[in-house]
């Protein structure tokens, strides 16, 4: 693999990279940013050391057919796995046997969130999301969704907000009652919520944004993307959002009375369509990745388009970027099954 | 990394519930074909196949806020296939088997509104299998039945053992008008060859144009087709006065009765009987494999001589069917009749009062470019959604390459093929739509050529 660096500052500097067998499809670093956790669409689980690369220890065929979700927990060494098999499986990072084994009987695991204070586990099977204790009990679930649910997250006030056609619906985190509708006539393919979880912002399959305020109900929606925007990031603040939807990233300012009226700022450096985008979790870098496996690390600091800061690439399509909980290394995981971190 | 040369084919299956979708499925699978092929299941079926990927997904229609019906997606596939393309290894085709109610409109703008979808699968074809039993009822009662009629690339006419020959070529004939494109064929339990089914690259059309040169199926210039049994010796044609002072012929050796070879020998037949035809008089002998014109001006019954080399099977391509001249087949030395064994009829009667039809418009000369897309672009605007598939080449003024296209409702996706080189310049279009207004269609054609 090739590592190429364009920029005299080398921000992004080679740290290690390795192959898994399958498409990379999802992991994350845990919470501490000691192991890389690493998901294959074939069902395998690779834990690194994220350090030096080296495997911790890795397990195949974990799930039948195939992993589809991950989600590493935020303050603890467990992480959670859905596959194609009905089942959710909580690992824990040092270890190799299971925790805890979920069985929904059926039905493809495509999404898994832990809320923010680690306490609770959400699953979507299909048009019904589940929630559970870190433990792996149950504690409610919800009646059908109008489509397969499409997105899952959680808000900072324990709210769990899912996607589905035509909709966004919030639903206090402990009870699994309807909180808020939010409806919109399209398909949600995307979904992020602000740092104080007042915007909600979907990328639509018509190649639209739609956001609301959630404290006023207001939407407003964002047009011109060629492509669905399927990746979406806020930094810190909620003052930016970046967003795909075609080979340029397209960010809107949330300051002052922004987005609406406003013309975002196009950050061109991608000649393929971006399939991902990563905010740092403390201040303004944001990494985006592309479908020919590009990687850009851009500094928004300065609100102009000259914010790129390194180029590299990767062996393929760029499917996940995580950045380190310290921010000083980034992973990107890539179609071939690459992994590589650099340092920041 | 560019990979629109290794695009996974998808073959879309369409029918009635009990038309035998599962059957045929079940029958793909089972086939030596050595292709890995998923299967995209809308309701369950009983897929018994063990190393097939078999997924099954609920139907889920995806309307745009804009209300444009050509934005209309299926959920559902997306994210399977999503998913799917995430692990090429395990297979390389795949199969997606609809409800009977299912609107194959938005199955196919799935993949050419998706732009992730388009970028890693190719839509192969709409097969539709067709109850022959119960068809007759349900197009009258269904739009769903006729859009996947109107949108076929491919219509088995299956169950044929349950309905008499003459109504299954009244149904053809029925269905022919409905969709022009379209290749027919009949089979029992769903027994039909394979190919005729999967890699047909129909909308892939300068693939599609190399196999043969025509989107339409062809007009048969022959009424009639009897398949007999003969062995090595001589044979008379016997025929009373009919309504014609001629009628023409060709007779095929080695002829056999499935429905595929009928098909091949009429498709054979139809090339032969544009050439010239050579005049045969009473008592002469009939030239096999050749375009014959068969001489009926004199008055009584007419004998024609036919000589058999080996024990095969002749079929007689004819003008007009057997019982409008009486036509007999008589071996010669013990004067027994052979019985036909098999006949079709390729001209049928029937009403034509469906709404859904489909038309062609063939033309020789160059278009202007201009008035093309003018034209195209009000039609595309005014009635698309009236029209369900249309698929065509042109010769556009000042262009050496034949330009090709095709479209589902307002999708229009056409590029410039092969140089027309010494070929004739000329234009065929083809329409399947809801209440088309023919005439002026037309008239909007005709008024970009230059």
């Amino acid at each position: 693999m090739s590592i190429m660096e364009t920029q005299p500052q080398k921000i992004l500097r080679s740290g290690w990279n390795t192959y898994v067998n399958d498409y990379a499809i999802s992991g994350g670093w845990n919470y501490n940013g000691e192991a890389l956790i690493i998901c294959d669409a074939a069902g395998g689980i690779y834990v690194f050391d994220g350090k030096s690369g080296e495997v911790i220890w890795t397990q195949r065929q974990v799930h039948e057919d195939g992993i589809l979700s991950a989600a590493i927990h935020p303050l603890t060494n467990r992480f959670a796995t859905g596959g194609q098999d009905g089942k959710i499986i909580i690992w824990n990072t040092h270890q190799k046997n299971k925790e805890k084994v979920i069985d929904l009987g059926g039905g493809w695991i495509e999404n898994l969130s832990w809320s923010q204070d680690g306490e609770m586990l959400a699953i979507s099977c299909s048009k019904t999301v589940y929630v559970y204790t870190k433990e792996g009990d149950e504690i409610w679930q919800s009646n059908n969704h109008n489509s397969t649910v499409s997105n899952l997250g959680w808000s900072i006030n324990k709210e769990l907000a899912t996607t589905c056609y035509g909709r966004v619906c919030f639903f206090d985190g402990m009870s699994g009652k309807v909180k808020q509708k939010l409806e919109w006539k399209g398909s949600l393919v995307s979904m992020v919520l602000s740092p104080n979880s007042d915007i909600v912002v979907c990328g639509s399959q018509d190649n639209t944004i739609h956001f609301w305020r959630r404290s006023t109900e207001q939407d407003s929606m964002m047009s011109g993307y060629p492509l669905k925007p399927s990746a979406l990031s806020f930094d810190e603040t909620g003052s930016y959002l970046a967003t795909g939807g075609s080979e340029e990233v397209t960010v809107w300012s949330f300051k002052g009375n922004g987005p609406e009226g406003t013309s975002p700022l196009s950050l061109k450096l991608h000649k393929k369509p971006i399939t991902t985008l990563a905010f740092a979790h403390r201040g303004m870098n944001l990494a985006s990745g592309s479908r020919d496996g590009a990687v850009v690390l851009w500094d928004l600091k300065s609100e102009n388009e000259e914010s790129g800061l390194s180029e590299t690439s990767v062996s393929d399509s760029v499917s996940k970027l995580y950045w380190r909980p310290d921010d000083k290394a980034l992973a990107g995981l890539d179609r071939q099954g690459g992994v590589t971190v650099w340092h920041v | 990394m560019d990979s629109s040369s290794n695009k996974v084919p998808v073959t879309i299956l369409t029918g009635f519930l009990g038309s035998g979708k599962t059957t045929l499925l079940n029958r793909i699978l089972s086939e030596q074909h050595g292709k890995r092929i998923a299967v995209i299941e809308n309701e369950f079926g009983e897929v018994g196949i063990d190393q097939a990927l078999v997924i099954n997904a609920e139907e889920e229609i995806f309307e745009m806020a804009n209300g444009c019906i050509c934005c209309t997606v299926r959920g559902d596939l997306i994210r399977v296939l999503g998913n799917l393309m995430k692990r090429r290894d395990k297979f390389d085709y795949v199969v997606v088997e609809t409800t009977g109610l299912a609107d194959p409109g938005p199955v196919a703008q799935t993949f050419f509104m998706d732009d992730e979808i388009s970028s890693e699968f190719s839509l192969d074809g709409i097969i539709t299998l067709v109850d022959t039993f119960h068809i007759n009822q349900q197009l009258g009662r269904s739009n769903e039945s006729t859009e996947q009629i109107a949108f076929a690339d491919v219509i088995v006419l299956n169950k044929t053992d349950l309905v008499k020959d003459s109504e299954l070529d009244n149904l053809e004939a029925r269905l022919r008008e409905m969709n022009k494109m379209a290749k027919f064929i009949r089979s029992e339990m769903a027994n039909v060859p394979i190919n005729s089914v999967l890699d047909k690259s129909a909308f892939n059309l300068d693939q599609a144009l190399i196999r043969r040169p025509t989107f339409l199926e062809p007009e048969y210039p022959f009424e009639w087709t009897g398949i007999y049994s003969t062995k090595p010796g001589k044979y008379k044609i016997i025929m009373s006065e009919g309504p014609d002072p001629s009628m023409s012929l060709v007779i095929e050796l080695d002829q056999n009765t499935d429905d595929v070879s009928l098909r091949n020998g009429a498709e054979h037949c139809v090339r032969l009987y544009a050439e010239d035809a050579e005049i045969i008089k009473p008592s002469e002998i009939i030239p096999k494999g050749k375009h014959v014109n068969l001489n009926l001006e004199s008055l009584g019954q007419k004998e024609f001589y036919v000589e058999i080399e080996k024990d095969t099977k002749i079929g007689l391509f004819a003008q007009h069917t057997a019982e409008e001249f009486n036509m007999k087949l008589i071996e010669v030395n013990n004067n027994d009749e052979v019985p036909v064994e098999v006949e079709r009829t390729w001209v049928a009667q029937h009403e034509h009062d469906d709404e859904v039809g489909s038309f062609s418009i063939e033309k020789d000369g160059d278009l202007d470019e201009q008035k093309l897309q003018a034209w195209i672009s009000k039609l595309l605007r005014e009635k698309g959604v009236d029209i369900f598939r249309m698929k065509g080449f042109l010769s556009i003024a000042g262009e050496s390459n034949r330009f090709v296209f095709q479209g589902v409702h307002m999708i229009f996706s056409g590029k410039p093929d092969r140089p027309w080189g010494s070929l004739p310049r000329r234009n065929q279009l083809v329409f399947i739509g809801r209440n088309l207004d023919e005439k002026e269609m037309r008239k909007g054609f005709e008024d970009c050529l230059v």
